[in-house]
C-alpha cells in the first residue's frame, strides 16, 4: 500500500525539519524517500493546510495494572459521569481520569499520540498489566518494571553482592516482565513502609540496612552496564513533601554522572519558605537540569479538576490520604516486591498549594533550556487525565494565555510564583522535541518519533488555527503504521499496536539462587513468574517489539 | 505423562506447585496424600468420547448448537451473560458478546464480591498480597474458623511455611482464629501458636462489631458501660479476649487480618466488611497493619477484574444503554432472574462440573465443563477446562497476581472463549 501527504508543514526534529513545506510517502506501513515505481499509489492526502509531526509518544502515563484497577472501581464517580459510547467499531467505555483501557486507546488516537508507555509494572501483576494493555487499541505500549524496594535486590545489597549479577537479575527481571525499562519508586521507602517506617530520606537506613542513594546508584548503573537505552526512571524520595528539592537534588547526584531520568519531578520541587511553609524550587531544579548533561525529567504538570492519584509509592500516599476527595483512600503492600497507594484528588485553583503546584510545573517547562530531555507529562492521573495535554501545550505557547489563567489563581500563590516575568513560548519544533522526537530517542525507539526513511508510519496532521488547544485536541489526520486512523478527530478505523520491549542479555546462572528465593519465599512457583513470548502473543494477546540493548546489539 | 508447577483454579490461592499425572482423558494429582481435596477432582473426563453439544438433550453438532444459541440470543429482548466461572479469555470475550447483545453482565456469585466493591467505593481499603502475608505478617487475626477449609492450603503456603524472609517472630507468628461458640461459653486454646478463640457472641458479624468497638475506643468506655449490675459476666471475659488481642496487634510488626466474605451473613456482610477494614484503617494511625480478605474461588476475580478494565466499572455491567453501567440494584444478575427480568441466559462455568445454572424458565445457553449434566438447558455446548484442556489465565484472591493456567491434555475440546468468539461473529 503507498500514499502520498503532500504539501504539509512539516516539524521533524530529529531531521532538523523545522516547519518546511514537505511530501512524505508511505510504503508498506514505512515512510520512504519516494514512492516506489512498480505500485500503485493508492492514497493522496493534500496537507497544505496542515502542521505535521510524528506520532505522539507519552512515556508516563499510568493507564493499565493492578492500580488502575482500583482506581477504577473505587472511582465510579469518575466513571458514570465521563461515558463513551460505542459505535459500530468502536467498543463502549467509561471514565476520564482512569478510562477503561478501550477508551484510553481511543482518546489517545483522537489527540495524535501512537504511542504510551505504562510507568509502573510491579513484576508479580505484569501479566494483568500487559492483559490491560493489550485490550487497549489504537496505540504501542510498553512498561517499566519495579524494582528497588524488592526484598531481593535489597537483601542482595545488604550482602555486598557483586554489580554483574545484580545487572544479571535486572536484565533477568526485565526478560520475565516483557518490560523496556526499569522504574524505581521512593527507593527503600516502600519496603520500610512495611516495617511501620512513615519516612525514609535518601540519606537514611532503611530496615534492610540499604540507603536511597545506594539503591538508585546500583541501579543506574545495572541499567547503563546493560546498555538499556532508558535511564533508570526514578520516582524520588519524599513526594509532595515541603521542602523535597533537596532530596530530588541528591537523587540526581546518587547517579553519579550516569544517567538518570526524574518523574513528575514538578511533585518533587517544593522549597518551605513563606508563611504556608511551602513554596517553589522549580528554578533550583531547573537549574540542576540544565547544568547536568545526564539528567532527563517529565513535569507531571499539574491541572486544576478531580482526578485520582495512583502510585506505587504506599509510603507518601498514606502521608498524603488526609487530603483524600472524595474521603476514601486504599494502600497495599505487594508481594515483598512494591505496593500501591490510590487517592482522589481535586486540585482546587483557588486552593494556595494546588495553585502553586501548577505554577510550579510550568515555572520548569519554561526554565530548563533543552527540550531534548524535558517531557510533557501529567503523570496520568495523578497531576491530571492526559486529555489535558493540548490544554497544557497551549500554556506552553501561548504566554498571554498562560498569563490570564495565572491571574486567576489563588492570591497568595500568585504572589509566591515568577511565573509572568518568563517570556518563554514553545515552539511547534520544540512541542515536536518534548512529545514526539526525545521521546523515542530515551525509549531507544529508533523507528519512531520522526518522520525519516525507514520510520514507522506514525504521523500527525493538525489542521493549523489559532486556538493551539483545539489545533491539539483534534487531528486532521493521524496514521499508525500508515493505516489512517483518524480524520477529523474521529476514529475512523481501529489498529492494535505491539508492545516495545528491550531484553539484554544476562548470565542465566542467577536463575539458580532466583528458584530457590522463588521456593523458599514466593507464592508463585518460579517456572511460573515468567513471561514467555509466546505466552504475550498468545494469551496474554499483545504482539512484541523487541529493541536492541547496548549488549545485544 | 507427568506435569509440574501445575495451577489449580479450584480455589482463589491458585496453588501452581502441583504435580499432575494425565493418562489419555484421565487427570490427577501425582501425590495421594496431597492435602488439596479440592484440585483436579473433577477434570477426568470418564467416558472414552467427548461430550458433544446438545439441544434440549439431544446430540447435535457445534454448528447446530451454536445457530440455536444465536437465535435464542436474537429474540432475547434482556439476556444475562452469567456464571463467568471461567479464564481471562472467556471472560474478555464474554463481556464483548454481552455489549454485541446489549445485555447484562454478571458472575454468578456477584451479589458477595460486591460487599467488598460497595465497601471499596465508599472508603477505600488496607491490604496485602499472599507472599508478604506468608514473610511479613508476625500476628494474623482470621475472623470464621471456616475459612482454613475452604482455602485448603491456606495453612501450609501462607500462615505456617517452613520459611519466611522475615524474623523468628515471622517464622513463629501469632495466630488467632475467632469465630462464636455458639453455647453460651468463652473458649480459648492454644496450640503452636495459633490460637482457637470462641467467644460468646450470637454471630459472627457481632465479635466483628466488638472488635471494631475494641480498637476504636479506649478501654474506658467499657469500663462506664459495663454496670456491675450486669449478669453477663462472660459479655466482659470476650471483650477482655479481644482487648488482649489488641495488645498483641499492638506490640506486632505487621498485623493481618483475614476473612472470607462468604463467611457473613450477606444481609449485613457489607456492613461487617466495612467494619473490619475501618478497625484496619485505625489501626494503620499507630502500627502496620493490613487485610486480607479471601475469595475467588469461583474465579470471581478474574471476571470481575477482565470487566473492570474493559468497561471501566466492575460487575454487574449492563450495555442496556448507550454505555456500560454498574448498578448493582437493578443488575445483579441472579436477582434479574428471580423476578424473570432477563429473558435469556447465556452461563458460562468451565471449572466444575456441579456449577451448573439455577432453574429459571427462560431460555438458557450453556457454555459448560465436560463432566456436566445439563440435560435441562436448550443449548449446551461442552468446552474444555482452563488449565487442562487449554492455555490460560487467572486472577488470584489478592487481586495481584495472575497464573498461567497451561494445557495438559489433548482433547480437542474447544475453549468458551473461542466459542464465545464464534458467537460475537454470528451475530
Amino acid at each position: 500500500m503507498e500514499i502520498k501527504l503532500t504539501g504539509g508543514e512539516v516539524y521533524d526534529p530529529v531531521h532538523q525539519v523545522n516547519g518546511d513545506k514537505k511530501d512524505l510517502y508511505i510504503v508498506d506501513g514505512k515512510l520512504q524517500k519516494n514512492l516506489t515505481d512498480n505500485k500503485r499509489l493508492d492514497n493522496t492526502f493534500d496537507l497544505s493546510d496542515c502542521i505535521v509531526m510524528a506520532g505522539a509518544i507519552d512515556l508516563h502515563t499510568h493507564i493499565g495494572g493492578g492500580k488502575v484497577n482500583i482506581a477504577r472501581t473505587m472511582m465510579l464517580e469518575d466513571a458514570h459521569s465521563h461515558p463513551h459510547p460505542g459505535s459500530d467499531i468502536l467498543r463502549s467505555g467509561n471514565g476520564r481520569a482512569v478510562p477503561s483501557t478501550y477508551s484510553s486507546g481511543y482518546r489517545y488516537a483522537e489527540m495524535g499520540y501512537t504511542a504510551c508507555f505504562e510507568p509502573a509494572v510491579l513484576p508479580v501483576n505484569a501479566r494483568q498489566a500487559h492483559m490491560e494493555l493489550a485490550d487497549t487499541p489504537m496505540i504501542d505500549k510498553g512498561g517499566y518494571a519495579l524494582l528497588g524496594n524488592d526484598d531481593f535486590l535489597l537483601n542482595m545489597i545488604r550482602e555486598g553482592t557483586t554489580q554483574n549479577v545484580i545487572n544479571d537479575y535486572v536484565a533477568w527481571l526485565l526478560d520475565a516482565t516483557q518490560c523496556i525499562g526499569i522504574k524505581v519508586v521512593n527507593a527503600g521507602g516502600i519496603h520500610a513502609f512495611k516495617y511501620n517506617q512513615r519516612r525514609l530520606d535518601i540519606d537514611e537506613t532503611g530496615p534492610t540496612g540499604s540507603k536511597p542513594r545506594e539503591i538508585i546508584a546500583t541501579l543506574s548503573k545495572a541499567v547503563h552496564e546493560l546498555g538499556i537505552a532508558h535511564p533508570l526512571h526514578v520516582h524520588a524520595s519524599n513526594l509532595g513533601v515541603p521542602g523535597n528539592f533537596a532530596s530530588t537534588l541528591a537523587t540526581m547526584a546518587a547517579a553519579d554522572g550516569l544517567p538518570i531520568h526524574l518523574t513528575h519531578i514538578q511533585f518533587h520541587s517544593y522549597g518551605t519558605e513563606g508563611d504556608y511553609k511551602f513554596s517553589s524550587a522549580a528554578c533550583q531544579i531547573a537549574e540542576a537540569i540544565n547544568k547536568n548533561k545526564n539528567v532527563s525529567a517529565d513535569v507531571g504538570q499539574v491541572m486544576f479538576g478531580q482526578t485520582i492519584t495512583t502510585s506505587g509509592d504506599t509510603m507518601m500516599q498514606y502521608f498524603g490520604h488526609d487530603h483524600a476527595s472524595p474521603k476514601k483512600w486504599t494502600i497495599m503492600d505487594i508481594e515483598c516486591e512494591a505496593g500501591c497507594g490510590v487517592i482522589p484528588f481535586k486540585y482546587r485553583d483557588k486552593s494556595f498549594v494546588n495553585a502553586l503546584q501548577w505554577a510550579i510545573g510550568l515555572e520548569i517547562f519554561l526554565q530548563v533550556n533543552d527540550p531534548w530531555r524535558v517531557f510533557l507529562t501529567t503523570d496520568h492521573p495523578n497531576g491530571a487525565p492526559f486529555t489535558s495535554y493540548p490544554h497544557l501545550i497551549k500554556l506552553l505557547m501561548d504566554r498571554s494565555f498562560r498569563n490570564d489563567v495565572f491571574n486567576i489563581i489563588h492570591k497568595d500563590a500568585q504572589k509566591a510564583s515568577n511565573l509572568p516575568s518568563m517570556d518563554r513560548e514553545y515552539s511547534l519544533y520544540e512541542i515536536a522535541i518534548m512529545t514526539r522526537a526525545a521521546p523515542a530517542k530515551i525509549l531507544g525507539l529508533s523507528n519512531h518519533g520522526h518522520l525519516g526513511e525507514g520510520a514507522s508510519a506514525n504521523i500527525t496532521a493538525y489542521r493549523k488555527q489559532n486556538d493551539i488547544e483545539q489545533m491539539f485536541a483534534k487531528p486532521a489526520y493521524v496514521f499508525k503504521n500508515g493505516t489512517l486512523i483518524v480524520k477529523d478527530g474521529e476514529i475512523v478505523e481501529t489498529v492494535q499496536g505491539v508492545t516495545h520491549v528491550t531484553k539484554p542479555e544476562y548470565d542465566h546462572s542467577i536463575e539458580k539462587s532466583l528458584k530457590k528465593y522463588f521456593d523458599d519465599y514466593q507464592t508463585i512457583s518460579f517456572n511460573n513468574f515468567k513471561i514467555s513470548n509466546d505466552e504475550m502473543i498468545e494469551c496474554i494477546g499483545n504482539q512484541i517489539e523487541t529493541h536492541p540493548s547496548g549488549n545485544n546489539h | 505423562m507427568q506435569f509440574e508447577n501445575v495451577t489449580c483454579p479450584h480455589c482463589g490461592l491458585l496453588c501452581d506447585d502441583l504435580s499432575v499425572k494425565v493418562t489419555g482423558l484421565t487427570v490427577q494429582l501425582t501425590d495421594s496424600t496431597h492435602p488439596c481435596t479440592k484440585a483436579f477432582t473433577d477434570a477426568s473426563i470418564q467416558t472414552n468420547s467427548l461430550p458433544t453439544p446438545l439441544i434440549l438433550g439431544k446430540p447435535v453438532s457445534q454448528e447446530q448448537a451454536l445457530d440455536k444459541a444465536i437465535t435464542l440470543l436474537r429474540a432475547s429482548k434482556l439476556p444475562l451473560v452469567s456464571g463467568l466461572i471461567a479464564d481471562v479469555q472467556a471472560c474478555r470475550e464474554a463481556v464483548a458478546l454481552t455489549e454485541k447483545l446489549s445485555g447484562v453482565i454478571d458472575h454468578a456469585n456477584g451479589s458477595i464480591i460486591r460487599k467488598g466493591t460497595a465497601v471499596m467505593q465508599r472508603i477505600g481499603e488496607v491490604r496485602t498480597t499472599l507472599s508478604e502475608v506468608r514473610n511479613r505478617a508476625d500476628c494474623i487475626l482470621i475472623f470464621g474458623s471456616g475459612l482454613l477449609a475452604r482455602f485448603p492450603r491456606l495453612k501450609d503456603r501462607i500462615l505456617t511455611p517452613e520459611k519466611t524472609l522475615g524474623s523468628e517472630n515471622t517464622n513463629h507468628k501469632k495466630i488467632f482464629i475467632l469465630d462464636v461458640s455458639r453455647d453460651g461459653t468463652t473458649r480459648c486454646k492454644t496450640e503452636n501458636n495459633t490460637s482457637h478463640i470462641y467467644l460468646n457472641y450470637p454471630l459472627l458479624e457481632s465479635l466483628v462489631y466488638r472488635f471494631q468497638e475494641v480498637v476504636t475506643r479506649p478501654k474506658e468506655y467499657f469500663v462506664e458501660h459495663n454496670s456491675e449490675s450486669d449478669p453477663d459476666h462472660d459479655h466482659d471475659k470476650d471483650t477482655k479476649q479481644l482487648f488482649s488481642i489488641l495488645d498483641t496487634i499492638l506490640k506486632s510488626q505487621y498485623t493481618t487480618i483475614v476473612w472470607s466474605v462468604g463467611d457473613f451473613n450477606q444481609e449485613s456482610a457489607e456492613h461487617t466488611v466495612q467494619a473490619l477494614t475501618e478497625s484496619v484503617k485505625i489501626l494503620m494511625k499507630k502500627v502496620r497493619c493490613v487485610a486480607l480478605p479471601l475469595g475467588g474461588s469461583k474465579g470471581e476475580i478474574t471476571a470481575n477484574q477482565v470487566a473492570t478494565w474493559q468497561t471501566g466499572v466492575p460487575l454487574p455491567v449492563s450495555f442496556t444503554q448507550e454505555t456500560p453501567i454498574h448498578n448493582p440494584v437493578l443488575y445483579d444478575g441472579m436477582t434479574m432472574l428471580q423476578n424473570q427480568e432477563a429473558d435469556c441466559l447465556l452461563w458460562v462455568a468451565t471449572y466444575n462440573s456441579d456449577d451448573v445454572p439455577p432453574k429459571h424458565d427462560i431460555p438458557t445457553i450453556v457454555l459448560g465443563h465436560p463432566n456436566m449434566k445439563c440435560k435441562l438447558a436448550d443449548v449446551y455446548l461442552p468446552v474444555g477446562v482452563p488449565g487442562i484442556d487449554h492455555r490460560g489465565l487467572a486472577c488470584r484472591t489478592d487481586n495481584v497476581a495472575t497464573l498461567p493456567l497451561h494445557k495438559i491434555r489433548d482433547s480437542t475440546l474447544p475453549a468458551a472463549s473461542d466459542l464465545l468468539n464464534k458467537l460475537i461473529d454470528l451475530l
